[in-house]
């Protein structure tokens, strides 16, 4: 299987966030607010961070 | 006298809720913890925590399968540098979904592959997903979470 880097950003960050949501909180709401706060968090600094290491590329 | 009873009862409710350090022996939680181990959620379902050991499962099994599918590589110990002893342990932490995939003939991966060094981050991070959910499972017994 052949996919770019962001597709497997987006899917790292999708399966590490519903596990962390899943362990660290307890009821069904907190943990999909959780989860997508660690998902946007995830992607969101990774692009962050390629675009801040843009100009040194 | 009727605040005495309340917490009588309110600390009877909390016991019956928390399994006691007696009920939590050595062994059911060794026991536990190999399940855990083996098949990711399990040690949750064991627990009775059935809906979240089916997400943990279906995340860190499907984690695993995508690292296969971009041909992830299996560390052994056997090369001598200390990440690859590191990232084989990691990746024994997945339990049986490593020896499955190598009896079903999957040679270890392929680092020519494009897509090997995201497949080999996968199962990593699922092997360590894997750790975190055994330590949960463990804690959940042990009576320190809910």
């Amino acid at each position: 299987m052949v996919i770019s880097h962001f597709t497997a950003l987006v899917l790292f960050s999708f399966f590490v966030s519903v596990v962390f949501a899943v362990l660290s909180r307890q009821t069904l709401r907190e943990q999909l607010i959780y989860g997508a706060k660690v998902f946007i968090a995830f992607v969101g600094i990774a692009v962050l961070l390629g675009w801040i290491m843009l100009p040194f590329a | 006298m009727a605040r005495k009873v309340a917490e009588q009862e309110e600390s009877a409710a909390r016991e019956a809720v928390r399994p006691s350090r007696a009920q939590a022996s050595s062994g059911r939680l060794f026991g536990l913890c190999v399940a855990a181990w083996v098949i990711p959620g399990f040690g949750h379902f064991l627990l009775g925590r059935k809906g979240r050991a089916m997400v943990l499962f279906l995340a860190i099994v499907g984690m695993f399968v995508l690292g296969l599918a971009m041909q992830g590589q299996f560390f052994s110990t056997g090369s001598g540098s200390y990440l690859h002893t590191l990232g084989y342990f990691a990746e024994l932490s997945i339990g049986v979904s490593m020896p499955v995939a190598t009896f079903f003939g999957y040679a270890g991966g392929n680092t020519y592959f494009v897509c090997s060094d995201y497949g080999t981050a996968f199962l990593i991070a699922a092997g360590m997903l894997n750790v975190l959910t055994i330590l949960d499972a463990y804690d959940i017994a042990m009576g320190r979470k809910s």
